[in-house]
């Protein structure tokens, strides 16, 4: 019998071999990077119904974040202001403005006004909003500069390799009570350095957990 | 690339023939012609605004075929946050807010607190205020949420088929009124439930006064409290017993199930728990002991520490054997003659209530006739225990009218609207009243129900009102002892549906605002500031002073006598006369909860078995029939044994009583009189959604009138049928094991530690090596002592158990009565799916605590010693309980072999569960060997019970309303993972955050150690005797870690060395020396020593002197 295969096919199953190999560090790479929280979160700013702007409320009027997001002290929950609280002062504020006729709208029937939802963790995560603002983690950590964005964007990754880094390390991260809601403020460890940031977790026995029972039930 | 086409060149012919051209540019021949023919297309067509269309096409396609791998073409669907239009005061979102109310179930009710979650009620606990039940609950209470969000109950209200909207319905009602106020209410009749409302003894107060010549009638198939009419005979005066079993040394009860906390029992469950806890020596010397006298197995005759088996209908002269024992008078032989008790049990009894004069206490059941209640009553009257172990309080007489003067009423044409409130007398009023027929004569019938059921179904022409669920309504209600407690609402009523006390006053024509004839109601009892003192009463969930009043009783011997000489006579019983009696069943009660999928996948305490009822008949009586079970059926599955692949196989029976007969499986059950056989009411519904219809037999179809608890001339048939019965728990024998240790309390007081003579640990070196024996328990929670492993165990210093709680959990088997609450509790909390009959039957039921129920008759030979070894069913057994759930332990099995790690351990001691991890390998429900380990084999939430094995291709899908009762807190479990106890972790992270919130907002943020009593899972804060504690083992004073301090506990398996955080309490027994069914050792314990010592077991030896290596514990 001649020969089938020229004699080149010899290389075929090695070349297979390598081929499939860079097939899938290639297909690896490409989801780790294209498909993991860090890529496809961040960045998300999505359109909201009314083009409200933390820039303005927060960056120049001064507001503190609590005064809208009132429960996230007490509840696991970080709340949206009812339509109320805009009211409090868009009642005689821009009182006409038609970007905000939504709010009105809201105001006088109550039907919600339907904010798009940007920070978004899976169902089986129980995050909890209230635990983390009164033991030194500011709003800043993890939702970025949000004094300084028109629109609001997700900032970091919220994935669990996140949420680890800081639970892991918290000394880098905390800040004094007083500087949670300020978002320009800086961590202790970069104010007072790191034995300062040390004490501050000793102080109030801050061993965030690591294991599974912390945040999925 | 281009492949080369070398054409043939052109032949002589072509190239000196005519030339064809297109065009003049190609006759010409030009240069632009020749660079337009190299170019495949027009000018500019292949280049679009300085991009190349090639290259255009590559850019375009790359991109394409990434958007598909999940970039921008995939972003995950916009989710959207809806805040309220304006604020509302005292909603925090993401926390529940709890409200004060009631659970009314016929003449008393169920102090509550509902936990609400964004307006909608997910989980009942017992209100803390009330300090008769101390916070705990019932079994019935737990489920009763689900019934709010029940998808088949009644949403509208009809006439004839036709919907009615409101404005209809309100003046229907009035004109009920309106067309019989000229007669005076001739011809209008009500049948209702019994309530202890007083507003609605208010407006029936009323209704009498303006409609004098109606009838108002009330009528429950089962009652809770004994006949009035026994206390007007005995004291003359409308009083109800209420029993301090606190108080009381000994207890005698005749047929009665006083530990059954739903039919007002919860008190007495918790009372009489005090008398049976043991913290030490002194303890056990002050135990108190029961004598229980009954004919079916109850979860009191589990308890009892002497259990004689007699046929009810024997009870009263059982009872009056006892009066003469004890009080020495004549009067009352009698009525004994012809019991078949070996007298000295009657005896030795009796003179055990002798010596404990006033601290003792004779209970008869509520179902026995009054002739049996008068002897009790006048047992207590005379051994002086009024006023210590028995409070008589004044109770209102009730003037209603019974169903029998109804039927009356309405057989002779007198009635011409009745209007039934709630109840179900189509389904359960006595069979000899043909209830059916008497509904379908009257003209008018306006039906108010909860559910389209047997007595809507007859009356479909007439009127039918959507009733509200108490969830949804404003009422009030009494406790067992007459404290008035409002039912609040939780949410709106969600389909519409009315209140009772709205109906009423519809009809009457008073203001229809049931808040507002509450409020009345209320603030006319209380003084000072109405607004002030309703607000206090909604508040705390009860009316501080409002019990009824205890007053003083003296026995009245000339006016009983005659009752006594009216007793029914005495009938002896055989396979030809059998004794059928009626129970009211654990789950269904009466029926009204056959739609309750919780309860009907709940299985009974003492059968075990779910989702139907059977006909219970004696081992006796079994081999009488011939249809004993051979090879020890119900214990193992046996080859010859009466199974299929482990299932119960039951025969089918026809059980016949003067004439009327019903069908149904036969479970043989240990414990029975011999000759009595047990119905459970509430079952075989015809018509009660797809939960409740057809499940199991309706028991209602032999009761008549005459005798409504029990009837005697009952025959049996054997049929050739076979069914298979759903019960959870077939194998019924320890065979020997220490799984529930027990000791008489005499073996306690002389070595408190004897469960460390018990079990395979005790013949083994310590699992924890003597490092870890010198350890304190809160070393050893952290520390991990390895003792003599092989293998390194995880501690402080590899990273484990560092955290500053280390949970633990005590369960007392002593105090445990089988309740089941503890099981329901967890179901409500834990969003546990039912899975169903046919699952249930394969053995896939969800329950995350299971309650373990063992029969011990002493006799277990060990076959390979030549005995029998328990092939035979225990005609007297003793029952041992045992909850358990996942043992949590340190060293967990499970942990070892999650291929995925989605089982760990976390610092606290918990060992926890990471849904989303687990793949379904099911090899840690292998492993464990406590067999806690629950697998989702379907999705039980998202398909339908009945088409789980069309997989994809069934319907799918949760009704929106039955999502409604589902616990944010909680992952809602998919197909395919493993789910187990996570001791409430979403309670302990909550309860840890929250107490960190709170120190770090108060200012001293380092004392994050949560206080001990702050956290509770939600068995614990259900059972109704505080069988179980838990709480955080590293703080010596906690609750749970002076239960682990105490000699009687240990560890279940403890020997496999997997060092379980939950511990039991060994059980004690308090027998009677005297008594010639005493045994030195409890049953359970018996077969221990027997199986496990054999040639050193003698019979009299007493407990303690048998041979044993004392080596240590696990």
């Amino acid at each position: 019998m001649s020969n089938i295969f020229p004699k080149s096919a010899n290389k075929l199953p090695l070349q297979i071999v390598i081929y499939l190999c860079v097939l899938a560090g290639v297909v690896t790479a490409g989801a780790t990077y294209y498909m993991t929280p860090s890529y496809t979160r961040v960045g998300y700013a999505p359109v909201q119904p009314v083009p409200y702007s933390h820039a303005l409320h927060v960056g120049q009027l001064g507001l503190d974040c609590r005064y809208c997001h009132s429960n996230i002290e007490k509840s696991g929950y970080a709340n949206l202001p009812t339509s109320q609280t805009c009211m409090n002062c868009h009642n005689q504020v821009k009182k006409d403005s038609p970007l905000l006729e939504i709010v009105r709208h809201s105001y006088e029937t109550g039907e919600p006004v339907p904010w798009v939802k940007v920070h978004v963790v899976p169902d089986f995560v129980y995050f909890n909003h209230a635990i983390h603002v009164n033991r030194g983690v500011s709003c800043v950590e993890c939702h970025g500069k949000i004094n300084e964005m028109d629109v609001v964007t997700h900032a970091q990754s919220l994935s669990m390799g996140f949420c680890l880094d800081c639970h892991r390390n918290p000394a880098g991260r905390v800040r004094e009570p007083a500087d949670i809601y300020n978002l320009d403020s800086k961590p202790i460890a970069q104010t007072a350095g790191f034995a300062a940031a040390h004490k501050f977790l000793s102080d109030r026995n801050i061993k965030p957990p690591q294991t599974c029972t912390a945040c999925h039930r | 690339m281009k492949r080369k086409i070398s054409h043939p060149a052109p032949s002589e012919r072509e190239l000196s023939g005519p030339k064809y051209w297109r065009s003049l540019e190609e006759l010409a021949d030009t240069p632009g012609f020749k660079a337009q023919l190299e170019r495949e297309f027009p000018e500019g067509a292949s280049e679009l605004n300085g991009v190349d269309r090639r290259h255009f096409l590559k850019i375009m396609a790359a991109s394409f075929a990434l958007g598909g791998l999940g970039l921008a073409g995939c972003r995950r669907p916009e989710k959207y946050v809806l805040p309220y239009g304006k604020s509302i005061e005292g909603v925090i979102q993401g926390l529940p807010l709890y409200f004060a109310t009631a659970m009314p179930l016929r003449k008393s009710a169920i102090p509550l607190l509902a936990e609400t979650h964004q307006g909608r009620p997910t989980k009942l606990e017992g209100n803390p205020s009330y300090s008769p039940h101390g916070g705990g609950s019932t079994l019935l209470a737990q489920a009763s949420v689900l019934d709010l969000y029940d998808p088949e109950r009644a949403t509208d209200h009809t006439h004839n088929g036709r919907k009615l909207n409101v404005a209809d319905v309100n003046e229907l009602l009035a004109k009920i009124g309106a067309d019989h106020l000229a007669a005076g209410g001739a011809g209008l009749a009500f049948l209702a439930e019994e309530s202890s409302s007083p507003t609605r003894t208010r407006l029936v107060a009323q209704l009498k006064a303006k409609f004098p010549r109606a009838i108002w009638a009330e009528y429950e198939p089962v009652t809770d409290e004994p006949p009035i009419g026994a206390a007007r005979a005995a004291f003359g005066q409308n009083v109800k017993p209420i029993y301090r079993f606190a108080n009381a040394k000994r207890v005698v009860s005749l047929d009665a199930d006083f530990l059954r906390p739903d039919s007002g029992g919860l008190y007495f469950a918790r009372e009489y728990a005090k008398g049976r806890r043991v913290t030490s020596k002194a303890d056990a010397e002050k135990m108190s002991r029961l004598y229980v006298a009954e004919s079916s197995f109850t979860l009191t005759g589990s308890m009892a520490d002497h259990r004689l088996r007699l046929a009810s209908s024997h009870m009263l002269a059982l009872a009056a054997a006892l009066a003469a024992k004890v009080t020495g008078s004549g009067r009352f032989s009698t009525l004994a003659a012809g019991l078949d008790v070996n007298p000295k049990w009657i005896d030795e009894c009796a003179a055990d209530l002798i010596a404990n004069r006033g601290a003792c206490v004779v209970v008869a059941g509520a179902h026995l006739p009054e002739q049996v209640h008068l002897i009790a009553y006048a047992i207590n009257a005379f051994l002086g225990n009024i006023g210590s172990t028995v409070d008589f309080v004044r109770v209102a007489a009730s003037d209603a009218t019974s169903i029998h003067g109804l039927a009356t009423a309405i057989g002779g044409g007198s009635v011409d609207t009745l209007v039934i409130l709630g109840g179900n007398p189509a389904y359960n009023a006595p069979v000899d009243l043909d209830w059916k027929t008497l509904q379908k004569s009257v003209a008018n019938v306006v039906r108010f129900g909860y559910y389209l059921d047997e007595t809507s179904a007859i009356s479909s022409a007439g009127v039918q009102l959507a009733a509200a669920h108490y969830l949804e309504s404003w009422g009030d209600a009494r406790t067992l002892d007459g404290t008035i407690v409002p039912v609040q609402p939780m949410i709106l009523p969600l389909f519409g549906g009315l209140t009772e006390l709205e109906v009423l006053a519809r009809i009457i024509g008073v203001k229809p605002d049931p808040y507002a004839l509450v409020y009345e109601t209320i603030t006319a009892m209380t003084g000072g500031d109405p607004e002030k003192a309703f607000r206090q009463f909604l508040h705390d969930g009860l009316l501080a002073g409002s019990a009824y009043p205890v007053v003083n009783v003296s026995y009245n011997d000339a006016q009983t006598a005659g009752q006594l000489a009216d007793a029914p006579k005495f009938e002896s019983l055989s396979k030809s006369n059998l004794e059928v009696r009626f129970i009211t069943d654990y789950k269904m009660d009466d029926g009204r909860f056959a739609n309750n999928g919780w309860l009907q996948e709940c299985p009974d305490p003492i059968t075990k078995i779910s989702w139907e009822n059977a006909i219970l008949i004696s081992p006796r009586l079994a081999r009488e029939l011939d249809i004993y079970p051979h090879g020890a059926v119900l214990q193992v599955a046996r080859i010859e044994a009466d199974a299929i692949t482990g299932k119960e196989n039951a025969h089918v029976l026809e059980l016949t009583v003067n004439g009327r007969k019903v069908r149904g499986p036969v479970h043989i059950q240990p414990g029975l009189s011999n000759y009595t056989v047990v119905l459970a009411l509430g079952y075989g519904r015809t018509k009660s959604g797809h939960i409740g219809t057809n499940a199991g037999f309706d028991a209602y179809a032999l009761r008549t009138s005459a005798s409504p608890a029990f009837v005697t001339g009952g025959t049996i048939n054997v049929t050739d049928e076979r069914v298979l019965l759903a019960n959870s728990q077939a194998h019924w024998s320890m065979e020997g094991r220490d799984l529930v240790r027990e000791a008489n309390t005499d073996e306690y007081i002389e070595n408190p530690t004897f469960v460390r003579e018990v079990g395979m640990e005790s013949e083994t070196p310590s699992t924890i090596g003597e490092v870890g024996e010198a350890m304190t328990p809160a070393q050893r929670a952290t520390l991990i002592p390895r003792g003599n492993s092989i293998y390194e165990t995880p501690n402080v210093h590899t990273g484990g158990f560092n955290g500053v709680h280390q949970w633990g959990m005590s369960i007392d088997l002593n105090t445990c009565i089988g309740c089941n609450a503890c099981v329901i509790a967890c179901q409500a909390e834990n969003n546990i799916p039912i899975v169903g009959r046919d699952q249930a039957i394969r053995g896939r039921e969800m329950h995350w605590i299971r309650l373990d129920r063992y029969y011990s008759d002493g006799n277990i030979d060990g076959a390979a010693f030549g005995g029998e070894g328990n092939r035979s069913l225990p005609e007297d057994p003793q029952v041992s309980l045992q909850p358990v759930a996942c043992m949590q332990c340190e060293l967990a099995p499970c942990e070892t072999v999650c291929p995925v790690n989605a089982t760990a351990h976390d610092e606290e001691g918990l060992n926890a569960m990471a849904y989303n991890r687990c793949i379904g390998t099911r090899y840690c429900a292998n492993n464990c060997p406590y067999k806690v380990r629950r697998f989702n084999y379907f999705d039980w939430n998202d398909r339908q019970l009945d088409s789980l094995y069309l997989g994809p291709l069934g319907p799918h899908g949760m009704p929106e309303l039955v999502k409604m009762v589902k616990n944010p807190e909680v992952t809602i479990r998919m197909r395919g993972v493993m789910e187990k106890c996570t001791y409430c972790v979403q309670r302990i992270e909550n309860g840890k955050i929250q107490h960190k919130v709170k120190v770090a907002q108060e200012g001293h943020p380092g004392d994050i150690v949560v206080p001990d009593g702050t956290i509770h899972t939600a068995c614990q804060q259900a059972c109704p005797v505080e069988a179980i504690v838990f709480g955080n083992i590293l703080d010596p004073n906690s609750a749970v870690s002076k239960a682990k301090a105490l000699g009687q506990d240990y560890s279940l398996l403890a020997y496999l060395n997997t060092r379980p955080r939950t511990t039991y309490l060994a059980r004690l027994r308090n027998p009677n020396p005297r008594m010639p069914d005493y045994a030195a050792q409890p049953f359970s314990r018996a077969e221990h020593t027997r199986k496990n010592h054999p040639a050193g077991f003698h019979e009299e030896q007493p407990a303690g002197e048998i041979e044993g290596k004392k080596e240590g514990r696990g």
